[in-house]
């Protein structure tokens, strides 16, 4: 019986680290190019969702179209954020654009409020689902999971294929260098940042199709602190090890919450939760130089 | 004696402001929420201001103070021939969970740079309070409730001292405290060392300097300050505590906000930082009710931006060369 | 007894070999030179004697000490001063509070106050002839005084070894003259053990270093008297950038 349900679990639990995968690469790409970690991460996830909810409840557009939607609207935000803040804090102390990041994040946040309010949404779908023995999926799952995978394989043509994609990586690995060899340095931090949010926003639809409620303005904060405990573990830097790390992640948070629900006495949720942080916290612990590397 | 001159205005500050609000009518309320900004700002000030490093889990501390108050009154209070020991007891256990938690963090967090150590800090604080909800320890959400313990203990009109004079009192106290502890470090060796750590910590090591067991005095010292303003400013204060309401990582930015906007690394910044913040949520709060957030967070991008040094660092900036400058750091 | 002693010192990064059985021994107030091109791994042995790495193989000896696996803040109160290639001042603090640093944690740590540490430095920045800019910030000072700060900080740790990291490179002629005889007169004034690092200013070695210690490649290929050192065929084909098969 518990078998049935873990495997069940483990299941959504695939599906819903592929979103979470994706939801972290823009985190891992803006820091490996820039080393700038993007405290106001799960803000723009929100925005993604409000575009999502807005486009459906308002408008009647099917969430599939809100993907290149959301993808230009966190593109447009990234560079105008690039060119009116991130640009001047380049080459200042960590604590600038951390702080920066930040308020950003803030700023998105209240603004939605102003616009939206403060109250928690939803928005029904209705595209079917898959019954299968041991667990039942909402077609729409299978439809963020399937989107993740697309936009990430889309990315890495992109980074390998193309010559705007290697100048990103070369970037990444050495910027003087890359600067040195011709490579517009400036104008790729502008356009990483820019993908880097493009990504994230577009995870905030992905996540919607996932889980179509609790869409509200301070929806952000708990994927910022699951997207650092993923990019962690994907090394940081690497948006493909973000990725694999996010399936590890899904599987894990699902998996540990079936076993949690075995306990009495405990409330299995937030154990769930808090159990990122420990893995955060042992990451850290067990691999602090290696990840501390990028120099 | 020279070396400690910065102090006199900070202390008039207080001074002024304690006397307001003794004095004048409806007052306060108003003073008691500046000495908690001032008080925040520079305890926050001694780890951040002097190392550079950015605790975005400083809240933690807080929380953890606020917790120590309410798990003191509320095991203590059926023992009549304690008394006001109860909130010592409070305070003590208030000022344990704080080094506790400290020094594990030290030891993990500390050897952690940058935006690891960030990054560490916000996962301890989100971990703890859903560590605290998930396994139901200290009230899980439903958090601890002691007033009635309170009254229990002291009588209604006791009580009412405590929570609405008492409580504040002691929130001056440990501003003035923490301005000494920033005053003392600052001209001491432990201040050199926080300097050097801040400016180039690998060239600091190769200097003979101990960099993680200076780091770890400012943090415990930070921290249990802030443990300290938790346990009154929201414990004895309110006499309740949520763990939804006290792990709340925006308190951090308003510590933030105040030091910058004063001068990170000064001693007069974070006082004034405190005071010109509380007053101008003070004022939002009745003019915009809702949206200071929505202000203040353009208002901290400016100031990263343009103004990075701070009021007190611009102030410092003019008056150098002058008679004013060994009042002001 | 020799000051330091480092024997057959190995330090690979990754797969790449960077020290290769490097030993070399330093005695109380000598002054050594030690020359090699870029990559020949001087900077990679200084970071191993100051202790900012540890060596994969080898031994590390500080009179009679074994510190091979001490970390570099308790290295610097044994005796330890060090100036870096580029200089690496504390920025926001001033050039007194930058020297004072020194005099606090160095070799005088724990035996001096926060105003005795702002005494010494006074003196010793009157020593490198900073006095006018005492109190300004020393990330506001020009690159040669910036080295110079360096200097007068690293002296006021009192080292009884102390390691400059290109101390001349860039430096004006007229410059590198002045701070080779203010080196002179530092070493018998306080009889330190300066080890220089170098990577093609000859005319300093020459003027500077009793012995000079040529690296190639990771390894040691020549230890010897400077005037001998010089003239030695090997230092020349590798200054000539001659592969050295060519001479066999």
């Amino acid at each position: 019986m518990i078998l049935q349900l873990l495997a069940g679990n483990l299941i959504h639990g695939l599906l819903l680290g592929g979103v979470y995968g994706l939801a972290t690469m823009g985190l891992s790409l803006i820091f490996g190019v820039m080393n700038v970690v993007n405290v106001g991460h799960g803000a723009f996830i929100m925005v993604g969702a409000f575009i999502t909810l807005t486009l459906f409840s308002v408008l009647g557009i099917s969430p599939v179209l809100a993907i290149p939607v959301a993808l230009l609207m966190g593109m447009a935000l990234g560079f105008f954020f690039f060119y009116t803040v991130m640009r001047r804090l380049i080459k200042a102390p960590e604590l600038a654009s951390l702080l920066a990041t930040f308020a950003i994040g803030i700023l998105l946040e209240e603004v939605v409020k102003l616009i939206f309010g403060a109250d928690f949404r939803g928005y029904n779908w209705g595209l079917g689902k898959i019954v299968l023995p041991i667990t039942v999926i909402p077609l729409s799952k299978i439809y963020a999971f399937i989107g993740s995978i697309v936009i990430a394989l889309f990315l890495y043509f992109w980074f390998s294929k193309t010559r705007l994609g290697t100048a990103v990586r070369a970037v990444v690995e050495d910027s003087e260098g890359a600067r040195v060899c011709g490579v517009n340095v400036g104008w790729i931090y502008a356009l990483s940042f820019a993908i880097g949010i493009g990504l994230t926003v577009m995870s905030g639809v992905m996540l919607t199709m996932f889980i179509p409620v609790g869409i509200n303005p301070y929806m952000g904060g708990v994927y910022t602190l699951k997207a650092f405990v993923i990019a962690v573990l994907g090394g940081l830097s690497s948006p493909y090890g973000a990725f694999f790390a996010g399936l590890i992640f899904g599987l894990i948070e699902n998996g540990a919450y079936v076993l949690f629900a075995q306990i009495p006495g405990v409330a299995p949720f937030p154990l769930t939760v808090s159990l990122a942080f420990w893995m955060l916290f042992f990451l850290l612990l067990i691999k602090p130089t290696g990840l501390l590397g990028k120099k | 004696m020279v070396k400690y001159y910065p102090l006199i205005p900070v202390l008039a500050i207080y001074l002024v402001m304690f006397l307001i609000g003794f004095y004048i009518e409806g007052m306060w309320q108003m003073v008691a929420l500046l000495a908690f900004y001032c008080a925040l700002g520079q305890s926050w000030n001694i780890f951040m201001g002097m190392t550079g490093y950015v605790d975005f889990g400083y809240v933690t501390f807080i929380a953890l103070g606020t917790y120590g108050m309410a798990l003191g009154i509320s095991y203590t209070h059926q023992y009549e021939w304690l008394g006001i020991g109860i909130i010592f007891i409070g305070l003590i256990l208030a000022l344990f969970l704080a080094s506790l938690s400290a020094l594990l963090e030290s030891f993990i967090a500390l050897r952690l740079r940058g935006a690891y150590f960030a990054i560490a800090c916000i996962g301890i604080n989100e971990g703890l309070k859903h560590f605290i909800e998930g396994a139901r320890i200290w009230g899980g959400s439903d958090g601890i409730i002691f007033y009635g313990a309170l009254i229990q203990a002291f009588g209604r009109e006791t009580s009412n001292h405590l929570t609405a004079f008492w409580a504040d009192f002691a929130v001056f106290i440990i501003a003035a405290l923490a301005a000494i502890l920033n005053i003392y470090y600052m001209r001491s060796k432990i201040g050199y060392a926080l300097t050097a750590v801040r400016e180039d910590e690998d060239a600091a090591k190769v200097m003979g300097i101990n960099t993680t067991k200076y780091k770890t005095i400012a943090f415990l010292t930070s921290g249990l300050l802030g443990a300290a303003v938790g346990a009154f400013a929201w414990g004895v204060k309110l006499a309740h505590v949520y763990p939804g309401d006290v792990f709340v990582i925006h308190y951090t930015i308003e510590c933030i906000v105040v030091v910058l906007l004063g001068g990170a690394g000064t001693l007069l910044g974070p006082v004034v930082g405190g005071l010109v913040y509380g007053l101008s949520k003070y004022w939002l709060a009745v003019v915009l009710p809702g949206f200071q957030l929505l202000v203040f967070a353009p208002i901290i991008i400016i100031i990263i931006v343009v103004f990075p040094e701070g009021i007190i660092g611009f102030v410092k900036q003019k008056t150098k060369s002058t008679p004013l400058a060994r009042y002001i750091i | 007894m020799a000051l330091l002693k480092l024997e057959n010192i190995t330090k690979t990064f990754g797969g790449l070999m960077a020290l290769n059985d490097v030993s070399l021994e330093i005695e109380h107030g000598e002054l050594i030179a030690i020359v090699g091109p870029n990559g020949a791994g001087k900077t990679t042995l200084f970071n191993i004697i100051s202790g900012v790495y540890r060596p994969d193989k080898g031994k590390i000896i500080f009179e009679e000490r074994d510190i091979t696996r001490m970390p570099a803040y308790k290295r610097a109160p044994l005796g330890f001063g060090r100036t870096f290639q580029i200089p690496r001042p504390f920025n926001s603090a001033t050039v007194r509070e930058n020297v004072a640093v020194g005099a606090m944690f160095g070799s005088l740590a724990g035996k001096v106050s926060v105003d005795d540490s702002l005494e010494i430095a006074d003196r010793y920045i009157e020593l490198v002839g900073l006095e006018a800019h005492k109190d300004k910030e020393a990330g506001s000072l020009t690159p040669v005084e910036k080295k110079m700060m360096e200097m007068a900080r690293a002296l006021a740790m009192k080292p009884k070894l102390l390691l400059m990291d290109e101390a001349m490179a860039g430096m004006h002629p007229k410059d590198i003259d002045e701070m080779v005889r203010f080196l002179k007169k530092i070493k018998e004034k306080e009889n330190i053990a300066v080890v220089s690092m170098v990577e093609h200013v000859m005319r300093a070695v020459v003027g500077l270093a009793e012995r000079v210690m040529v690296m190639h490649q990771g390894s040691k290929l020549v230890d010897a008297k400077t005037e001998e050192a010089l003239t030695e065929p090997r230092v020349i084909e590798v200054y000539l950038g001659r592969p050295p098969d060519e001479s066999k």
